[in-house]
């Protein structure tokens, strides 16, 4: 700990050779009431200028009195900005400097001041982009953490939700905070979190991305354990069930830990529409998840090995389409699967304008082209353009991912095995989805280790009145969500 | 204690489910109804009596050795060098009878699907899946079960649905032509399947609810029961006398489906189903017997010993039988006998010293008290 | 809780499953593409002058069409064969078979071939052996048809039917409109394994073209049905017989009568709706005996005669009118079938083990001499439900009461 000085000019050769060659950081020194040296010290573009100059320099270069000015009178008296903090080494002052927080020093005193009057560009909150909904709050999570824990506390402004703060990265200083309820949360989990992130020792940290792969159980796994989001409902409904919310400030997806397989494939606004509709979305999506991992493969199955399972006629318009094709089915799906996830890629990863030519090429040239050309069948066009739109209709971006990678194995096993590669491979997939836990929490849970009143928010979204219960394993210290008997029930037939 | 996991007494039942019935299911209306002719279906309800007194026996062993599976407390009872010796019996018991079931599950994959496929690949890929599964430990088994269970069971029923329109009540009577004496000699190959049973001594320590074991044991003989008596009672009323002709009447009763000229042929839906259930009956009988062979080694971890167990129990399926004919004649003849002195008697014997032992232990502690 | 950390070897486990399936991927033993393959929709036998027999299969082309040019095809090609024929000889199915595939570039498959045709020839030396085939190999299903045929079996396959596909697919929708008899494969064989043991198979025809049509252009259809006895064909009975045999096995369908009602000239037509029936069997004083309890449903289709067919008294005479015409249909069948070729095709010894197992155990080795001695009486009752969109009298008989 390199303690601050007495005399300024020492202070200032600590500091000035720290920020050697860093011309953003300001240096501005003054006298306090026309004799105390006094040196301010920001970086631009992080600091208010303004309100630097206004409730700063200007009260205190103005003063009249001769006496010499101690801290405390000046944070009493002359500092009119409501975040000040005293300090006492240098190490702090470079911190505070580098994120925005004006530092000033003063002749013959041990201690430092902190004026928080950082202040940057920062994004407006807007909608949420990769998470849109029709029915929901628009409010979405910025790169600013400030701001992400005030959305935060706007949804929940209990004083139970508590928050730790820990700066990660040798370089990037980033800071990362985990929010909680307290008595909802775990302890253990919470024990478990903190020594998870507190080991993380790293460069930098850019996005909450590489938090993630630090803090979670299974590295090897395709499926994500953690789960993010861009939406502060989702985050409050999360920590409303005992998780913790992990804040990383640079970026606005934000970590939600423990996570569930089937909270991947739950949107935020299925609870916000009629629960029968919810309902019905939930098991569409089910059913597409299982298209978009099996569907190519089981084609592949069927028309390598199973040709009796098709009804005749169906066959025969299989067996016309495919006359001319020259390659084997299992390569001619895994060709444009692949030709569809290029596709796909670079639709992202263009710019706007010229996205639309690539839905033109790939329509054209795979749609129309190939398939008049003879090298690939239709039906195998309209398999994979089926399971494109099935794996679209999956909430949650990384774990649409997963179930995409795992299409080419298993279209790999069905070319191999038949349909037994097929079950052997979703055997293959249970049992790993069986190993992995999130935060000690097993990942198919609630549905094994079985519990058949959390089935309610799997099979079916249940209506709020119903949920009675926190989920089991998070928020076992404080099970009940509601009180019994609140399904309306108005009097009917009075007039 | 070498498994750390704990499973909950419903997991263990959905275990013992397909457990007993994925080999079961195929091979039990054939050689029911070569004996029990148009009776099978009463079979299973004799023969489940061994399943709810080897459940009892079980129980009971438990209750006096909470902690132990049968590998450890067969020690305690017997005295250490014939404890030992049991334990060799009883892990290539086990060798032999996993080796079996995989061969059951490569005839019937490579007799009705994948003809040209080498046994071995059928064998390999299956065990590596397993393998995964065991690795996992008992509570990864108990929560894939949980999950693939009941699905297969209400699918099982689903196609008894199909099949209705097909079905022909005649083909019950005459009811007990013979007497009651061909059901029951039909249920003697029939006891085999539910002297499995026993596995659930090598689960009960491992109970989360200990006190529920009995219970779930007792109602998964019973649904191993009503599904075997089902598929029997589906058998008969489709092919009547044709079943005992039949080398695996489900299977020819499943592409016997046809809804609406669409859904039809439905065998390799079913296969693959039951390939699901076959993958929870090898996992058990493997975890057995890679936990079976830990205890008696006395390791540490039986983690390390699962890939090798693995590989030798593909072995075990290639030599188990040099063809189908000897195989099914094995499980239709001797296989009940080899099976039941195992699986019935042994434990039978256990319990008697046992209580034996407990019963002087306790006069000799009057004595000396 | 409890945490679980570094099961690494797992992971390997996973790796290797997916390494090895890319090796396996060299394998590929039982892929086959669906153009190797040599789609059967239909197979006859028949017998050669040299005792061999000879295996005919319909073949489907699949004419090679993609995208625009399937259009053009449909447009253009209105009779370009679709099928094919080949045939092959050989001691069994699967010999013929296989000298059948060295004269096929594509592999053969038989899922969904779901017809058979047996030639009269061949089904009067017995075609037990043959079904076994059909019964032991995988790929063929337990509901393909079996059909006798008068004609080659060859030459009826060769047929090219005007409105559908294929022959197959012609004489398998016959068949399933269970207008005559239906006998699948798993059906013959649980006869065959029946207390009795005998047969019968729906027997096929060509229908003659229509004038001017090419000869090929027609299509073969049911009449009738082959009686077995146990796998050796001893006879054939004509449509309205195999009716009475549809009536003692239970298995009528469709049907519309017509009948004469007594004082009149034209006739009463009706649909049948529903119908089940029943074979009771009675042994009394050592005789053998058989009711035949049948129930149906009846809805009038056509009346030409003046008959008010909304009276109750009416329909009840009507009624009975069709109670004695069942019978007498019956009594035919069973004078054909029972008395002169002896075949248990009604499932008699079956009725008669689930009833008296006792004395069947007992007596069934007596069966062949039992059987044409079995009295079968016919309790049947029918009802006649509604008379149609038509109520009151018929137009015909209101005109001919004006020109009086």
């Amino acid at each position: 700990m390199d303690l601050l000085s007495l005399h300024l000019f020492e202070n200032e050769a600590v500091l000035k050779s720290t920020f050697t060659d860093c011309p953003d950081v300001i240096f501005r020194s003054f006298l306090i009431g026309n004799k105390t040296k006094a040196l301010l010290i920001y970086t631009e573009g992080l600091a208010n200028i303004e309100e630097i100059d206004k409730h700063v320099l200007s009260p205190l270069m103005q003063q009249e009195t001769t006496r010499l000015p101690d801290i405390q009178t000046i944070l009493e008296q002359k500092l009119s900005v409501s975040k000040v903090k005293p300090f006492t080494d240098t190490k702090h002052a470079v911190q505070e400097i580098s994120s925005g927080n004006p530092v000033m020093l003063i002749d013959q005193q041990l201690e430092g001041i902190t004026i928080g009057l950082a202040k940057w560009e920062k994004r407006a909150i807007e909608e949420p982009i990769a998470e849109s909904v029709v029915r929901g709050p628009r409010d979405g999570f910025t790169e600013t953490i400030s701001v992400n824990i005030s959305l935060l506390r706007r949804k929940i402004k209990s004083p139970n939700l508590k928050m730790k703060s820990l700066v990660v990265g040798r370089y990037s200083q980033t800071q990362i905070v985990y929010m909680y309820i307290e008595g909802i949360v775990d302890p253990h989990l919470l024990d478990e979190v903190h020594n998870r992130l507190n080991r993380i020792d790293i460069d930098g940290v850019l996005e909450s991305g590489y938090i993630e792969e630090f803090i979670e159980d299974d590295p090897y796994s395709p499926f994500p354990q953690i789960l993010n989001t861009e939406r502060p409902d989702v985050a409050a409904s999360s920590l409303l069930e005992g998780r913790v919310v992990i804040l990383v400030d640079g970026t606005p997806f934000v970590l939600i830990a423990p996570t569930t397989l089937y909270s991947l494939f739950q949107a935020s606004e299925d609870y916000y529409q009629r629960f029968m509709i919810g309902t019905l979305i939930r098991w569409l999506r089910y059913i597409f998840l299982l298209i978009a991992l099996l569907l190519p493969s089981t084609y592949v199955a069927i028309l390598t090995y199973h040709q009796e399972m098709l009804p005749t006629t169906l066959l025969l318009s299989m067996a016309k389409s495919r006359e001319q094709v020259p390659f084997p089915a299992l390569i001619e799906a895994v060709i444009m699967e692949i030709t569809f996830e290029a596709i796909r890629e670079a639709g992202i990863r263009l710019p706007k304008q010229i996205g639309s030519a690539i839905s033109i090429v790939g329509a054209l040239v795979i749609g129309q082209a190939a398939v008049s050309s003879g090298l690939v069948s239709a039906p195998m066009v309209m398999v994979v353009a089926f399971t494109g739109v099935a794996s679209f209709s999956i909430p949650r971006y990384n774990a649409s991912t997963a179930i995409r990678m795992l299409r080419f194995p298993m279209i790999v096993a069905a070319g191999t095995l038949g349909l037994l590669g097929i079950m052997l491979g979703i055997l293959a997939i249970i049992v790993h989805l069986n190993t992995i836990r999130s935060f000690g929490v097993p990942y198919l849970s609630p549905m094994a280790p079985m519990k058949g009143e959390e089935m309610k928010d799997v099979l079916i979204r249940a209506p709020w009145w119903s949920i009675k219960k926190r989920p089991r394993l998070t928020g076992y210290s404080n099970t009940n969500r509601q009180p019994e008997r609140q399904k309306p029930n108005p009097l009917k037939g009075t007039e | 204690m070498l498994e750390r996991g704990k499973i909950s007494a419903l997991q263990m039942a959905f275990m013992m489910n397909p457990t007993i019935l994925a080999t079961g299911l195929l091979l039990v209306p054939a050689i029911t109804a070569k004996t029990a002719k148009q009776d099978l279906w009463l079979s299973p309800i004799w023969a489940s009596f061994i399943g709810f007194m080897i459940v009892f026996v079980a129980y009971r062993l438990h209750r006096l050795y909470p902690k132990e599976t049968m590998f450890e407390y067969s020690e305690q009872i017997l005295g250490k060098i014939p404890g030992k010796i049991v334990g060799v019996i009883l892990v290539f018991y086990y060798f032999h009878v996993t080796g079996i079931i995989v061969r059951e599950y490569g005839e019937f994959v490579s007799g009705t699907f994948l003809h040209q496929t080498p046994m071995v690949v059928i064998f390999s890929t299956m065990i590596i899946v397993s393998s995964m599964a065991v690795y996992g430990g008992l509570e990864v088994i108990g929560r894939c079960s949980e999950m693939i269970v009941p699905v297969l069971l209400v699918l099982y029923l689903v196609i008894f649905v199909m099949l209705l329109k097909d079905l022909d009540t005649k083909n019950f009577f005459p009811m007990l032509e013979n007497g009651l004496g061909s059901s029951l000699k039909g249920s003697v190959v029939l006891q085999s399947w539910f002297s499995e049973f026993i596995l659930v001594s090598f689960f009960f320590p491992y109970l989360r609810d200990q006190d529920k074991g009995m219970k779930w044991g007792m109602i998964s003989v019973f649904s191993v029961m009503f599904y075997m008596v089902l598929t029997n009672v589906m058998s008969l009323l489709l092919f009547g006398k044709l079943t005992a002709s039949l080398t695996y009447p489900v299977m020819v009763a499943a592409r016997y489906i046809s809804i609406a000229d669409f859904l039809a042929h439905l065998e390799s839906i079913v296969m693959a189903l039951w390939v699901a259930g076959t993958f929870i009956k090898i996992t058990v009988f493997y975890y057995v017997l890679v936990l079976g062979t830990a205890q008696w080694l006395k390791l540490t971890d039986f983690r390390t010993i699962v890939l090798p167990i693995g590989f030798l129990l593909i072995l075990f399926g290639i030599w188990s039988a040099p063809n189908l004919q000897v195989l099914s004649h094995f499980l239709s003849t001797t296989a009940a006998f080899y099976l039941l002195s195992i699986q019935v008697g042994f434990p039978v014997i256990l319990l008697i010293i046992a209580l034996i032992k407990k019963k002087r232990q306790q006069m000799k502690g009057s004595i000396t008290g | 809780m409890r945490r679980h950390y570094g099961k690494a070897s797992l992971k390997k486990i996973f790796f290797l499953f997916l390494i090895l399936f890319v090796f396996l991927l060299a394998g590929c033993w039982d892929r086959r593409e669906v153009n190797d393959l040599a789609l059967i929709r239909g197979a006859g036998i028949d017998k050669k002058q040299n005792g061999k027999l000879e295996l005919t299969v319909l073949l489907y082309i699949p004419k090679g069409s993609t995208g625009s040019e399937q259009g053009m095809e449909g447009s253009g090609g209105g009779g370009a064969m679709q099928t094919l024929i080949r045939s092959a000889q050989g001691n069994t199915i699967a010999e013929a078979m296989s000298i059948l595939q060295e004269k096929l570039p594509r592999q053969i498959f038989w899922s969904h071939c779901e017809v058979f045709i047996f030639n009269e020839a061949i089904a009067k030396e017995g075609i037990a052996e043959h079904v076994d085939f059909f019964i032991r190999m995988p790929e063929l299903r337990e509901r393909s048809q079996l059909f006798i045929s008068k004609e080659r079996a060859r030459k009826i396959l060769s047929l090219l039917p005007p409105l559908e596909r294929d022959l197959a697919e012609v004489v398998r929708e016959l068949g399933e409109e269970k207008i005559g008899m239906t006998v699948t494969t798993k059906d013959f064989a649980e006869m065959l394994v029946s207390e009795a043991g005998d047969t019968a198979i729906p027997w096929i025809k060509i229908l003659p073209p229509i004038e001017g049509q090419e000869e090929k252009r027609t299509i073969a259809y049911i009449t009738g049905t082959a009686i077995f006895k146990r796998d050796k064909m001893v006879g054939k009975i004509d449509d309205s017989l195999t009716r009475g045999l549809l009536w003692l096995r239970d298995e009528v369908k469709y049907s519309t009568i017509s009948v004469t009602p007594k004082g009149t000239k034209g006739y009463v037509s009706m649909k049948l709706l529903r119908a089940n029936s029943k074979i009771i069997p009675k042994i009394r004083n050592g005789k053998w005996e058989v009711v035949l309890k049948a129930e149906a449903d009846d809805d009038i289709m056509q009346n030409t005669t003046d008959l008010d067919v909304t009276n109750p008294k009416v329909v009840k005479a009507l009624e009975h009118q069709l109670n004695s015409q069942l019978a007498n249909r019956v009594n035919e069948t069973l004078k054909e079938v029972q008395k002169d070729m002896k075949a248990d095709v009604f499932g008699f010894a079956d009725a008669f083990h689930r009833e008296y197992p006792e004395i069947w155990k007992k007596e069934k080795h007596r069966w062949n001499e039992i059987f044409p001695k079995v009295k079968v009486t016919i309790a049947s009752k029918i009802n006649i439900q509604r008379q149609g969109m038509q109520s009151g009298h018929p137009l015909i008989s209101s005109e001919k009461g004006k020109a009086e």
